[in-house]
């Protein structure tokens, strides 16, 4: 699960100029004060949120 | 960057055939099936591959590739890819062909390989996008629906603030909600759901099966962990600077206690020493008022300046004239803070002593009264009595709780105003204590109440010493007395030492009276001197005292909340920690995933409001001017809400929803959004903007502001438009736009002779 934040694609993420992007920063800035339980929290509601916005896309696509 | 060509090796209808592009307007036109959308979709489909490949692939072949080049910044950029196997070559030269990046490796549609990262790396380095969806959100204008409502006009632009092309952040919040409350009635952002969910449910029947379990939320508990692991993080902190402030204070009593001692025994050594000569004194061994105040450590005056010797003794080297004024009201400040330590904790006590109203106990109390009537009517047994006794019961209960309840507000309501109040007296004082800090720092002096009351008692040592510089300095001489000398008595007698030492060297004449005056007001001093030291202790030990018990309490209260956190962690093992049977298992997914959503949600929601504060006004601002521009002037602004539905300034006062607006309005406010939006991403590596016909309810007027404003959008950049209108053509010929022409058999290109002014010259 620590995996995920540390990724290229987060990374790249964190750089767009959308609300997903603030959203992608948002979860990093959290997770720099985060104890390990709000880690494992923060980066599942990120992994569901960021399969949220794939499946719509898929869906719409 | 531009994009200078599209070499369509084999792709949809083209094969072998190269389109080039040049900086500022582009015009590709032809009617229907010519192939337009197709090559417009073979930019994404190249940067990032695509999951339709049926449609670019030609009929009866089996290949499809093409290849996009961009250039700019002095750098041309290659991207090739073959369609049917993935396979992607990106080569980056600069102007003298050097080849400064290259990439080749399969790279598809949404991979996570180490290649495709590399990859998308590159690409988001060089083009600053490396994201399909959002590549088309920003610089993809497609066909739209022909009917927009304000809801889908407001749906569509949360699709593209959202990052990707068809997602609506607004229908993935929904959708964590839906699941949310299909799990659990709770609601932590308004009032729970009536009716019990899946969570609730399972609570219960653990509950009737073990008696144990209680059904309450777990995540009411962690969401309780977190704010005592706040609260206690914040009162450690607290807790270590008021810990090495009470060590600094203990050392500082230490540190003038022996100073007390050392002066007592220095003071009896001299009495020792001047009684035996019989007041035979030599106008050298005369003692002057600054030489008796003097520590035994500080150096004579006649072998050290006045400043070193102020330095020396602990003092400022410059020490200003409104030291003793700032002395004293810091004294007073010091006084004032402690003196408001009782009345809140008075406070404190006040307010848990309120009692509290058994609102459960009444209420149960009050359903067994009225279950013993239901009882009894069913039994037939004195119903009405009954019922008259529960009733009155009920009500004379209800009634002294709804007493104690106005009681206890009145009581608490009493409680916040006295709180404020004092919370209003204690600000007014700090605030003088900021002010007060301020001038301290300003003039070079220390500003913290330790430093402050050390500073004190050197300045009621060495005030003759202090005297002598500001005599020195050739100014009018100030009163230094402390406040606490003002205490002790008006006796004080440091004008008398000042006189006594200005007129010093006059009076040599006359030895036996001055020696007498000096020793006498020297003696005075002594005792005076200890006993200021006696009283400023004694003051210190009081101030320290209330410090300790307030850092007593709250190492009691860091306690309690330590516990606290222990018990509820204790609670959150035992119930999560031990699946037991598959219905505690189960029970435990539940929260894990109650807990995940609710963090989804806010984290969204937040992300939501930043980008509508970081964004939004820029946002506006940018489409505002945009669009002013295309409905020449007719409306001065446009205003998006937080949930991205526009609406459109029609005079001063007045703002329009876009439902009441015409299709042609609202198509131009989407294209201005459109373009702002592009506007507001940009980071100076501009990629061209791409419309595929969106004109198609623009009356010609509209159609020619919207193209003006077009024109100047592309000044800085490239624009590519996709259309049939042959109007446009005729357009492009007057404005010497690049045009490409494209038929429904072949595509007329440029090809590699044409240059830049190829495309004007064939459609002229």
């Amino acid at each position: 699960m620590t995996r995920l934040l540390g990724s290229a694609h987060i990374k790249t993420l964190a750089r767009e100029e959308s609300v997903r992007g603030v959203l992608v920063r948002m979860v990093i800035e959290q997770a720099e004060d985060a104890d390990s339980d709000e880690m494992v929290l923060l980066e599942k509601a990120l992994q569901l949120l960021l399969t949220r916005f794939q499946a719509l896309e898929g869906n719409a696509s | 960057m531009i994009l200078r060509s599209v070499e369509l090796e084999s792709f949809g209808k083209f094969r072998g055939q190269t389109v080039e592009f040049r900086r500022g307007v582009n015009l590709v036109i032809g009617p229907n099936e010519a192939g337009k959308s197709t090559l417009a979709e073979a930019v994404p489909a190249v940067l990032f591959g695509t999951d339709r490949l049926e449609r670019f692939k030609p009929w009866g072949r089996n290949s499809c590739s093409a290849a996009l080049i961009f250039e700019g910044q002095g750098r041309r950029v290659q991207v090739k890819r073959n369609l049917i196997t993935d396979e992607v070559e990106l080569l980056e030269k600069d102007d003298l062909y050097h080849t400064l990046s290259q990439f080749s490796g399969k790279v598809p549609l949404r991979g996570r390989s180490a290649s495709c990262r590399e990859y998308l790396a590159l690409l988001d380095s060089l083009l600053g996008v490396a994201d399909e969806s959002l590549f088309k959100a920003t610089y993809f204008f497609g066909h739209h629906p022909q009917e927009w409502s304000g809801e889908e006009l407001s749906q569509k632009l949360r699709t593209l603030v959202s990052g990707s092309a068809e997602t609506d952040y607004a229908e993935i919040l929904d959708d964590l909600l839906d699941e949310h409350f299909q799990l659990t009635r709770s609601n932590p952002w308004g009032r729970d759901k009536q009716r019990d969910r899946e969570y609730e449910e399972l609570c219960q029947q653990l509950a009737q099966q073990d008696g144990t379990e209680e059904a309450v939320p777990i995540f009411v508990e962690l969401d309780a962990s977190a704010d005592i692991e706040a609260q206690i993080e914040k009162l450690v902190g607290e807790f270590e600077n008021d810990r090495q402030e009470h060590e600094k204070g203990l050392r500082y009593i230490e540190q003038v206690r022996q100073q007390k001692v050392e002066s007592s025994e220095s003071t009896v050594s001299t009495e020792a020493k001047v009684l035996p000569e019989d007041k035979k004194i030599s106008t050298s061994d005369v003692a002057r008022p600054d030489d008796v105040a003097r520590p035994d450590d500080a150096p004579p005056p006649d072998d050290v300046s006045l400043s070193e010797q102020l330095l020396a003794a602990g003092l400022p080297k410059n020490p200003p004239r409104e030291l003793p004024e700032l002395l004293s009201g810091a004294a007073n400040i010091r006084q004032e803070l402690a003196a408001m330590q009782q009345p809140f904790s008075f406070l404190n006590n006040r307010e848990k002593k309120i009692p509290k109203v058994p609102w459960g106990a009444l209420i149960g109390i009050s359903v067994a009264l009225a279950a013993g009537a239901a009882i009894a009517w069913l039994q037939n047994f004195y119903f009405l009595q009954l019922l008259l006794g529960a009733g009155v019961c009920s009500a004379l209960l209800l009634g002294w709780g709804g007493w104690l309840h106005v009681s206890r507000n009145k009581a608490l309501a009493e409680c916040r105003k006295e709180r404020s109040r004092l919370d209003q007296k204690k600000l007014e004082v700090q605030k003088r204590q900021a002010e007060l800090s301020e001038r301290c720092e300003a003039l070079g002096l220390p500003s913290s109440a330790i430093d402050l009351v050390r500073l004190q008692k050197m300045v009621d040592v060495h005030r003759d010493l202090l005297a002598r510089w500001w005599k020195q300095d050739n100014a009018p001489e100030e009163d230094i007395e402390s406040p606490h000398v003002e205490s002790v008595g008006s006796h004080n007698t440091a004008g008398d030492y000042d006189n006594t030492a200005s007129d010093h060297d006059a009076i040599t004449s006359d030895h036996d009276a001055i020696d007498s005056d000096e020793e006498d007001s020297a003696d005075e001093k002594r005792s005076i001197n200890v006993e200021e030291t006696d009283q400023e202790l004694l003051e210190l030990e009081s101030l320290l005292a209330e410090f300790e018990a307030g850092l007593k309490e709250k190492e009691s209260r860091l306690q309690e909340l330590r516990l606290q956190l222990n018990d509820l962690s204790t609670a959150r093992r035992s119930k999560g920690g031990n699946p037991g049977t598959v219905q505690h298992q189960r029970k435990y997914e539940l929260e894990e995933r109650i807990a995940v959503l609710r963090k989804a949600v806010n984290l969204l929601a937040g992300a939501v409001d930043e980008f509508g504060r970081s964004h939004l006004v820029q946002l506006n601002n940018e489409t505002s001017k945009l669009f002013r521009k295309i409905t020449n002037g007719r409306y001065p602004a446009i205003k998006l809400d937080e949930n991205m539905a526009p609406s459109i300034q029609v005079d001063e006062r007045r703002w329009m929803p876009v439902e009441q607006l015409s299709r042609g309005t609202v198509d131009a406010l989407y294209l201005t959004l459109r373009i702002a939006l592009a506007k507001v991403r940009d980071d100076g590596r501009t990629l061209p903007l791409m419309l595929d016909d969106p004109f198609v309810h623009l009356d010609q007027k509209r159609l020619a502001a919207t193209l003006n404003l077009l024109d100047l959008a592309s000044a800085d950049g490239q624009l590519i438009l996709f259309s049939h209108n042959l109007d446009l053509g005729k357009r492009a010929a007057r404005e010497r736009w690049h045009v490409v022409p494209l038929d429904g058999d072949a595509v007329n290109t440029t090809s590699d002779e044409g240059g830049d002014h190829a495309g004007q010259l064939h459609l002229l």
